[in-house]
């Protein structure tokens, strides 16, 4: 009988058609989720107007962003928007899934299903809901409500990751702390938290990307005056592809890769 | 592992630092909700130069969509820019508060037929912002047959290559010219009479768009189509094979308008956008951005020959009619619509 | 070697901290998730007045509504478009997220980031990117017109494949992301100890892999569906707003027929029809499964 092939988890040699078949179809659905990327890139440097046919190459649209201020202004407050929904939603997912992962109380079982239903719930019918009760709480719009909305439906990704963690955490850990002579909120601080920086960083990541590109809860819940970019974009964007906006969008793209370049860098000199 | 002990006083001292200019309100604002890509940004630039005011612009698609938010958020907004049903319905509701008139100079550059209109037969509440029509625009060089009327439109030869825009009411509007039947009259016995007619239409469309049905246009994806007149006039400025015709049965002309919310708290600073707007140089350059009937007489005289050529925004001839406010049966024309879209 | 998995403990009672903490969560979920939702029902049991105004009532006319054939069929349609791009998404995304759990650990996290990254745009403007390329003179038939001239031009544009395309490259992250999580705690043990015993690859695959990494599928797969049955910006762009989906008539009734009682409706049939498939799946998860 022939040797069984070794385990498909080893980076040595496999099933070789498997881990070739594997990583080709990586590489097809990584282009597919990039040509789309590299066409607007691309269109961003055409310089026609209404973006149909190509007519030349040019970098006006980029100059032009320097001229959108209502464009930089939504920016800026995207970007107050997703650094306070983050905050938030690390320290209520964070502090939720300690709860729900270290304590017994009555209702637990309620709450861990109720905490799910804004991931899952569509997104239309989370913001016409908060619309309805900011309207009959006579609160006004504005960052205050969006950032609420983008709250809402975020920490529950942070928790999720934050619990899967805490899952997989040795309870001895605690222990441990707590026999060293740490209260709780010691042990937690210093020993629990460390361990949960990498979730904490993914969820807090995950929660930044959907409050950044969040488009419909934060319709019915912005002003005029707390417009964030997507709600700019998607004005604009309605009267047909306008230029500017591939601009911008492959300057955000261009900042992201270099990011991603850099911390690889300094990882590798870390390790 | 030494451990970082997480600055949390300073974070958060650095976020409400952050949030303070944002949450600080200037001296002096306009919150102005208007439908997307209608007021140029150069014409808001000017009027914040000009007078210290800074305008907060928030857009909307359709004239439903700002009543919804302007009834659920209420005060928030200052100046709307409703047509002029909408407006007809906002008047009834009290939901505007009359202009002070004495306050807009320029009231008398306006054309006199936009006066004593049956939205705001006094002109109490509202002021003209542009005009314009709904009606056929088509690519000569593909579409060879004389297309004259929505019956031309919506032939089985057409199939898969017509736009039109994405409103219920304009669509039952339409099977209510071709049929001959009273426009503004719309209840459970017209509606079954549009449905069959409007079935065999809405197959034939490819898309539906009110944003920019232009781009389909443009793009090669369609031929012909039933658009605002704005979209069929820019499309005229970027290629003469784009041709607009009034519909013969007849065709929906809208005035927008402008007016200013019961509930607006910064009422001076919208009568002096409004007078802004109605100064000839200002209205020129809403004109020269968005191509649709300038109802600024003074303004109109400082048109270029070619702009006023523009057989879409100023259309000759053509039995033109206004759009009344039908209340309740707005729900029962987009029941019928969705009805028929997902019959396909 | 890893540790077995841990067992679950059941909890301490909170102390006076605990309970400090539990406050700001319970805050939270009471008014911005259970208030809202009731307020949500609330509405639902409404009726809409001459002028749109929601006239608050008591009245089960909206879902009498409801169950009208026009309604129904949509409901239909939409699960089916979200079940289709459940599934390719799976079929596209798992092998991704498999293939990026056995990479180095340095390689992993770039191409983790590699595939969020282009979320990092604006989403309206990569749909836009997918309308220039699916169009009829676009840069899809440009290809196919250079490689094969006898299929131009592709009528891509405006139909359900281009929505599905759009609806797909939306949604794929939202499953590779919870599979790879899953895979990526796989004990390679089991594997090997599989292999020991003889199985193949086309054999472990079913019964090893899968099994262990159903709750990474489970939770992609509600990821991608839940929201690609209300989806309506991308069905609306891609497809021409031809076809209806329930997304498009549940923000139809809040913007255009300004019918807010029915549209409430609608969100809590929408809503109910998850709960109950929520519930569903709890009850066939199998009891005891290894925690993966």
């Amino acid at each position: 009988m022939a040797a069984p092939p070794p385990s498909l988890l080893s980076p040595a040699a496999g099933s070789r058609l498997l881990q070739a078949g594997l990583r080709g179809w990586t590489g097809l659905v990584l282009l597919f989720l990039y040509v789309p990327v590299i066409v607007l890139a691309v269109y961003s440097f055409n310089s026609a107007r209404l973006g149909v046919t190509w007519e030349g190459f040019s970098g006006r649209w980029y100059t032009e962003l320097l001229h959108q201020a209502p464009l930089q202004r939504a920016a800026f407050n995207s970007l107050v928007v997703a650094t306070a929904t983050t905050l938030l939603s690390v320290v209520l997912g964070t502090s939720a899934a300690w709860l729900l992962h270290r304590y017994r109380f009555p209702g637990r079982d309620l709450i861990e299903s109720l905490v799910n239903l804004p991931m899952v719930m569509p997104e239309i019918l989370l913001g016409i809901s908060l619309l309805i009760l900011f309207a009959l709480a006579g609160v006004g719009l504005g960052f205050i409500t969006v950032i609420i909305g983008h709250v809402t439906f975020s920490f529950p990704f942070v928790l999720v990751a934050v619990r899967a963690r805490l899952q997989g955490l040795d309870p001895a850990l605690e222990e441990a702390a707590r026999d060293l002579g740490a209260t709780p909120w010691g042990a937690f601080r210093h020993v629990i938290l460390p361990a949960l920086r990498p979730a904490i960083l993914a969820g807090g990541l995950m929660a930044f990307l959907l409050s950044w590109d969040e488009l419909i809860v934060t319709y019915f819940t912005a002003s005029a005056a707390s417009a964030t970019l997507p709600l700019k974009v998607f004005g604009m964007a309605k009267v047909g592809l306008n230029p500017v906006l591939n601009a911008l969008s492959a300057l955000f793209l261009l900042v992201t890769l270099a990011g991603v370049a850099f911390s690889a860098y300094l990882r590798r000199g870390a390790r | 592992m030494k451990l970082k002990t997480p600055n949390l006083p300073g974070r958060l001292a650095a976020l409400l630092l952050l949030l303070l200019p944002v949450a600080a309100r200037g001296a002096g604002e306009l919150n102005l909700f208007g439908w997307s890509e209608y007021v140029p940004q150069p014409v808001l630039e000017g009027f914040t130069r000009e007078t210290g005011i800074k305008v907060n612009f928030e857009t909307y698609s359709s004239n439903e969509e700002m009543l919804a938010k302007l009834v659920a958020g209420g005060g928030r907004y200052d100046l709307v820019q409703p047509s002029d049903y909408t407006a007809e319905a906002m008047i009834r509701r009290k939901l505007l508060q009359p202009l002070d008139r004495a306050r807009l100079a320029g009231l008398g550059n306006l054309a006199p037929e936009f006066n004593g209109r049956a939205h705001d037969p006094e002109g109490r509440y509202t002021v003209p912002y542009m005009s314009g029509s709904v009606g056929i625009v088509v690519n000569t060089e593909k579409v060879k047959t004389p297309v004259r009327g929505y019956r031309d439109v919506f032939q089985a030869a057409h199939r898969d290559r017509i736009v039109v825009v994405n409103d219920s009411r304009e669509l039952v509007s339409w099977a209510l010219y071709a049929l001959g039947q009273p426009v503004n009259t719309v209840d459970a016995a017209s509606l079954a009479r549009v449905r069959p007619l409007l079935a065999e239409w809405i197959k034939l469309v490819k898309v539906f768009d009110s944003d920019s049905p232009k781009t389909a246009l443009l793009n090669g994806d369609v031929d012909l189509g039933v658009v605002w007149s704005g979209e069929a006039a820019l499309l005229w400025r970027e290629n003469r094979k784009f041709q607009y015709i009034l519909p013969a049965e007849g065709a929906h002309q809208f005035v927008d308008v402008l007016a200013i919310p019961a509930g607006a708290r910064n009422v001076a600073e919208a009568h002096r956008f409004i007078d802004y707007i109605l100064r000839p140089e200002v209205s020129r350059q809403i004109s020269a951005a968005f191509p649709y009937t300038n109802p600024n007489l003074a303004a109109r005289r400082l048109l270029t020959p070619d702009e006023l050529a523009n057989p879409a925004s100023y259309p000759q001839g053509g039995k033109l009619e206004s759009f009344r406010d039908i209340g309740r049966a707005a729900a029962d024309i987009d029941r019928l619509v969705t009805d028929l879209k997902s019959a396909k | 070697m890893t540790s077995p998995p841990v067992a679950r403990d059941p909890g301490a009672r909170p102390g006076a901290v605990a309970w400090l903490l539990l406050t700001p969560l319970l805050a939270w979920l009471a008014l911005f998730v259970v208030v809202p939702a009731l307020l949500l029902f609330g509405c639902s049991l409404g009726e809409r007045d001459e002028f749109g105004q929601v006239l608050w009532g008591f009245s089960l006319e909206n879902y009498a509504r409801l169950l009208d054939p026009v309604y129904l069929r949509i409901f239909v349609r939409s699960l089916g478009f979200a079940a289709l791009t459940t599934a390719l998404c799976l079929l596209l995304g798992y092998p991704v997220a498999y293939q990026i759990a056995r990479a180095a650990p340095r390689v992993r996290e770039l191409l983790l980031l590699l595939v969020m990254v282009p979320f990092w745009t604006s989403f309206l403007v990569r749909t836009y990117a997918w309308m220039a390329i699916l169009r009829e003179e676009g840069l899809l038939n440009a290809l196919v017109a250079w490689l094969h001239p006898a299929w131009a031009p592709l009528g891509l544009l405006y139909t359900p494949v281009a929505v599905v395309t759009g609806l797909v490259y939306s949604y794929l992250p939202f499953l590779i992301l919870p599979v790879y999580a899953s895979v990526e705690k796989l004990d390679g043990a089991l594997i090997e100890a599989a292999h020991d015993l003889g199985a193949g690859p086309w054999r472990v695959f079913p019964s090893v892999i899968l099994p262990l990494t159903l709750p990474g599928i489970t939770a992609g797969v509600t990821l991608v569906f839940v929201p690609a049955v209300a989806m309506f910006a991308v069905t609306d762009l891609l497809g021409g707003a031809r076809v209806p989906l329930i997304g498009n008539v549940i923000q139809n009734q809040f913007l255009q027929a300004r019918d807010w009682p029915f549209g409430a409706a609608l969100g809590v049939a929408l809503l109910g029809l998850f709960l109950v498939s929520q519930l569903v799946l709890r009850a066939l998860r199998p009891r005891g499964a290894l925690r993966g």
